[in-house]
């Protein structure tokens, strides 16, 4: 049972105020909380449609903490189901993906079809007489839903669609997601690491924090830079906006900065975003998101994450309260040139991924606040995230819903006062995306 | 039977050289002396670290990310270079303050591929001690192209594939070279 009540919760994210209290990233109770209302309740990515191309391709993930699988049926339908077996618990299917005909458990056998029904169970008529199948199948994801190319799994029926759970989000997600006819495509193969820091931490910093880039990824910028360059020129762009969805989602990009992405990913990739694929994009995004937006992060509520441009997506799978699995893949648009695929599939893992010369950085921060964390004191005071706090507006020209500038944690409030709606309500009845203007009213 | 599982038949002399090679990289890695270790990595150098899956027996040609997939690195000696220059910024901050390293090399198996080219597989453990108390522990395969060069260190890396025992890394980054 929910033992933190919204009136408890109110008391540790003030987001009007921008003050967050640091237990939420650190108090075991919280998480338990957060695994009931929050990874139950959202949409949470489960896999790229492209990793499931024919009948029988699975995928093993995890819904939080819960292993699913990911199943392409022969109808061309996708399932998904608990990674466990209903007679005493075992996990169904070991390998991290294949294909397979059925799934049989290597405790004592019971069998399920792709599906995620069973269909056999050992010596079932000498010792059972009979089994009730149906009854006994694997717990299903009731709703999995396919939005553009990325497989969503959610275990409350009463969610409503993703392009509504989305919002206003789904404008933003589109400069990812739909710049091309056919939409994206998954390099093959998933980065997996661990780091010992929670889960909101890197949700945010996706959501919210462009400003951390200018100092915590200044040496991969210095080193890319060509060596006659004075390094003193070397600014971060200044231009740029921050859009926060009364979902929880966020996004914050630069704006006519075109020369941005090159140094990071070599003129292949990055002349393909910013110039040789931009027409087409333009046509069919308009100007704003074909060549003004670049360099964007955004979070979808809760724990998935993008940089469009850059085209990493990943997901933070929440490992306790102190510590995630990042789940990290490679998007291309279908329709680029095969040059182009391999120019992102290298410019992404050099620079996001366990390696990365960028990523290798956001851990070290994640994991010290973690650390300092463990002192009573270090959890009194509560963080500021109050950047740009009353700057924001909803008219901007050019973007839609509310928007502040690029340096700033609007984005962040919107999440945190989010994540307490989503904790402390009974259901979805209490969060349906309409109706939250009085809660929204404050930046 | 694989021929590449029979013990190697190569000279004591090569396999010294080559041990010795391999002893010396090490202790460059773990001096910090990159910028030296740099000039062990061939201009035509590949760089290479597949990503591990779990999979079924049957399905085992796809436990190593192929060259079209993701890769943990996938290197050539530009991009090497960049992440050398991304340390001596002072800016880097996975590595700022440094970590300790110790490069354990073991298991050296060597084919003389002819035209002064050798084909090398070690064992290796990396071990991470960082900051206060993190510590990572990385063991693993490399397979080897060393080429003999006139130089004070006799041999350069043409290619390098690492093969790490992991499917899911289980530290914090990979920030330090194997």
């Amino acid at each position: 049972m929910a033992s933190f009540t919204p009136a408890d919760l109110s008391a540790l994210v003030d987001a009007d105020h921008g003050l967050l209290s640091p237990r939420i990233f650190q108090d075991q109770a919280i998480y338990q909380q957060e695994l009931e209302r929050v990874f139950t309740r959202c949409w949470l990515f489960l896999a790229h449609e492209s990793q499931l191309k024919n009948p029988g391709d699975f995928f093993a993930t995890y819904m939080a903490e819960d292993p699913v699988l990911v199943v392409r049926q022969k109808d061309g339908s996708i399932n998904a189901f608990l990674n466990q077996c209903r007679h005493r618990g075992m996990r169904l299917c070991r390998a991290d993906s294949g294909n397979a005909r059925a799934f049989t458990c290597s405790y004592h056998g019971w069998a399920y079809d792709m599906g995620g029904n069973l269909v056999e169970v050992p010596f079932e008529k000498e010792a059972y007489g009979q089994v009730d199948k149906a009854r006994w199948s694997p717990r299903r994801v009731p709703r999995v839903e396919v939005y553009k190319g990325l497989v969503f799994g959610c275990w409350d029926a009463d969610v409503p669609p993703v392009a509504e759970y989305l919002g206003d989000m789904a404008w933003y997600v589109d400069l990812f997601l739909d710049r091309m006819p056919g939409g994206t495509e998954a390099v093959g193969g998933v980065h997996k690491w661990v780091i010992r820091c929670n889960w909101k931490f890197a949700a945010e910093q996706f959501c919210s924090d462009m400003y951390h880039a200018p100092f915590s990824h200044a040496s991969p910028v210095l080193a890319s830079l060509p060596p006659d360059i004075d390094p003193g020129q070397a600014g971060w762009p200044m231009k740029g906006k921050q859009f926060s969805s009364e979902m929880g989602h966020g996004t914050g990009f630069f704006m006519d900065t075109p020369e941005f992405l090159f140094p990071l990913l070599g003129e292949t990739a990055a002349g393909y975003y910013m110039q040789s694929g931009a027409t087409a994009v333009t046509e069919r995004l308009g100007e704003v998101r074909g060549v003004r937006m670049n360099g964007a992060h955004m979070t979808v509520f809760p724990t998935l994450s993008f940089l469009p441009g850059i085209n990493t997506l990943r997901v933070w799978h929440p490992r306790g309260p102190d510590e995630i699995e990042i789940w990290a893949w490679t998007l291309v648009d279908k329709a680029a040139p095969a040059e182009v695929k391999e120019a992102y599939r290298k410019a992404v893992l050099r620079t996001f991924s366990p390696g990365g010369i960028l990523e290798q950085d956001d851990g070290e921060n994640w994991t010290e606040i973690q650390k300092v964390l463990r002192g009573h004191v270090a959890r009194q005071q509560p963080f500021n995230a109050q950047m740009g706090l009353g700057m924001d507006r909803s008219d901007d020209p050019d973007l839609p819903g509310r928007i502040g500038y690029v340096y700033g944690e609007l984005a962040a409030r919107g999440m945190y006062r989010r994540w307490a709606q989503v904790m402390g309500a009974q259901s979805w009845a209490e969060l349906a995306p309409r109706g939250l203007g009085e809660v929204a009213s404050h930046g | 039977m694989d021929e590449a599982f029979l013990p190697a038949r190569v000279a004591p002399e090569l396999q010294q050289q080559i041990e010795q090679f391999l002893y010396a990289e090490a202790a460059l890695l773990d001096a910090r002396e990159f910028d030296t270790w740099l000039t062990l990595l061939a201009d035509d150098l590949h760089y290479f670290m597949p990503t591990r899956r779990t999979t079924l027996r049957r399905e085992r040609d796809l436990e190593y990310s192929a060259a079209d997939e993701v890769a943990l690195f996938d290197e050539d000696k530009p991009s090497m270079v960049v992440r050398v220059r991304r340390l001596n910024t002072g800016l880097a901050w996975a590595e700022e303050p440094p970590s300790r390293t110790r490069h354990l090399v073991t298991n050296v198996r060597i084919t003389d591929q002819g035209n002064g080219q050798y084909s090398v597989n070690s064992y290796f453990a990396l071990h991470r001690s960082r900051l206060e108390r993190d510590v990572d522990l990385f063991y693993g395969e490399r397979i080897d192209r060393l080429r003999r060069v006139d130089t004070p260190f006799g041999f350069v890396i043409a290619k390098r594939t690492i093969h790490l025992d992991q499917a899911t890394v289980l530290a914090p980054n990979l920030s330090m070279f194997f």
